[in-house]
């Protein structure tokens, strides 16, 4: 049975009962559609108002909770498929695939649509929000790490994180061990180890290679960064003529510079580009490694030598 | 009074992560700061996946000493002529080994010794001055 002849009932939530909200579209092979904007909720380029847009939800989902109508849950799934995706673009420079987080987000937004009750009166941005971001976020405390990492030391690590971000303006400096360790109430030991765990949490983008990463993903840092640098384009070309930089985005080029160029520390790098101390170290890392697979063969001229030769 | 350790490890990546722990626990005890553990780190882990990729290792030999202010890394012994070049030799113009490794820790040093050399490298903790 197909949709179009659900729609064609006494139904008086049909579609083409709410003229200029949404229209029914002739047949295609997948069978007749509701027409939206192309980019969603979020962002509507025909103008069409916010009311309107709200009105067009609470038909969709009424649809789908009174009547089981499965094409106006694919439909609320595929209008807010860009707010997933701008949400997912928030999480994109933390090592995983902007695609993979904006699937894991998905997840978040299908839930969302399923659970949603009607008679709250909420719109369905409000409430499919919290559930996608909840997803991303569970999806790295589960299964953002490379090497499992008992959940005490993933949750240690991401009160960590909290702890540095308030101890560094407090004290005006990078935290030591024992501060973090009062601050976050658990032993130094389990401060450094949380830490290292925090390189098995990055060790998938550390590896990545710099082709990989869509432009997507990159955008997410620029969400960071609050804008273009105009000091980027004024770098010494020394550094951006050397062997390997043409792997690197600009940014990356940028950091790398101020940190071994210019002498300036992680935290100094932090405040100029307006980004952590920990996302400065992690990025960083990641250059670098991306330098390593980049020019590690000029740098390392002779083969590996046999044990012979070396003993 | 001086303090040391000394760290035998297989000669793989995942191995450096013991190495860290070591280093971050000696570490912590001088009082440095994250930034600066984390400095630590980078030149270490620098240091011995250049050595992986220039070597052939069966293991990897780190010697850390503490001295009240100063920790001290002596890794080695290597052979391979690449290596110490890389240490030893800054060319310019990119971020080599050398570059990198002088800007994480306060001294950086080749140790000749028979049959091979050993990499010093030396980071003052927050009370060196003091």
């Amino acid at each position: 049975m197909s949709g179009r002849d659900d729609r064609r009932t006494n139904d008086p939530l049909d579609l083409e009962a709410l003229p200029g909200q949404a229209r029914v579209v002739p047949d295609d092979e997948e069978g007749a559609d509701v027409e939206q904007g192309s980019h969603g909720p979020s962002a509507d380029p025909e103008g069409r108002g916010r009311d309107d847009s709200e009105k067009l939800d609470q038909y969709l989902l009424r649809r789908y909770h009174l009547y089981g109508d499965r094409r106006a849950r694919e439909q609320l799934i595929t209008m807010y498929l860009p707010l997933v995706r701008s949400l997912a673009r928030r999480y994109a420079s933390r090592g995983e695939q902007f695609d993979d987080l904006v699937q894991v987000g998905a997840i978040g937004l299908i839930k969302a649509i399923d659970r949603f009750d009607l008679s709250r009166g909420v719109e369905l941005t409000t409430y499919a929000t919290p559930n996608i971001v909840g997803e991303i976020k569970r999806y790295f405390r589960d299964k953002g790490w490379s090497v499992r990492v008992p959940r005490g030391l993933q949750e240690l690590n991401i009160r960590l994180n909290k702890v540095i971000d308030e101890l560094v303006p407090k004290l005006q400096r990078s935290p030591t061990i024992n501060e973090l360790a009062e601050a976050a109430n658990a032993t130094p030991e389990a401060v450094l180890e949380a830490l290292e765990t925090s390189q098995a949490y990055n060790s998938v983008s550390l590896q990545a290679s710099p082709n990989g990463e869509s432009g997507e993903e990159d955008a997410g840092l620029i969400d960071y960064l609050g804008g273009e640098e105009e000091a980027y384009d004024t770098m010494e070309d020394r550094t951006t003529l050397a062997p390997g930089f043409a792997k690197l985005d600009k940014r990356e080029r940028y950091i790398l510079h101020l940190r071994f160029f210019e002498g300036l520390t992680q935290s100094q790098i932090a405040e100029r580009v307006g980004i952590s101390q920990m996302h400065v170290s992690r990025l960083i890392r990641r250059s670098l490694e991306k330098l390593r697979e980049e020019i590690g063969d000029l740098d390392t001229p002779q083969p590996p030598r046999s044990s012979d030769d070396d003993r | 009074m001086s303090e040391r350790i000394s760290l035998e490890v297989p000669a793989t990546l995942s191995a450096l992560s013991t190495v860290r722990m070591v280093l971050g626990g000696l570490g912590a005890r001088l009082d440095f700061s994250l930034e600066d553990l984390d400095d630590l780190f980078l030149a270490t882990d620098r240091l011995l996946e250049a050595a992986l990729d220039a070597e052939r290792l069966e293991s990897l030999r780190v010697e850390m000493a503490v001295d009240g202010v100063t920790l001290t890394v002596v890794a080695g012994s290597f052979h391979s002529e690449a290596l110490r070049d890389q240490v030893a030799v800054t060319p310019g113009g990119c971020i080599d080994l050398c570059t990198l490794l002088r800007r994480l820790v306060d001294h950086v040093d080749v140790q000749m010794e028979e049959g091979g050399f050993s990499v010093v490298m030396v980071k003052h903790g927050p009370n060196a001055g003091a």
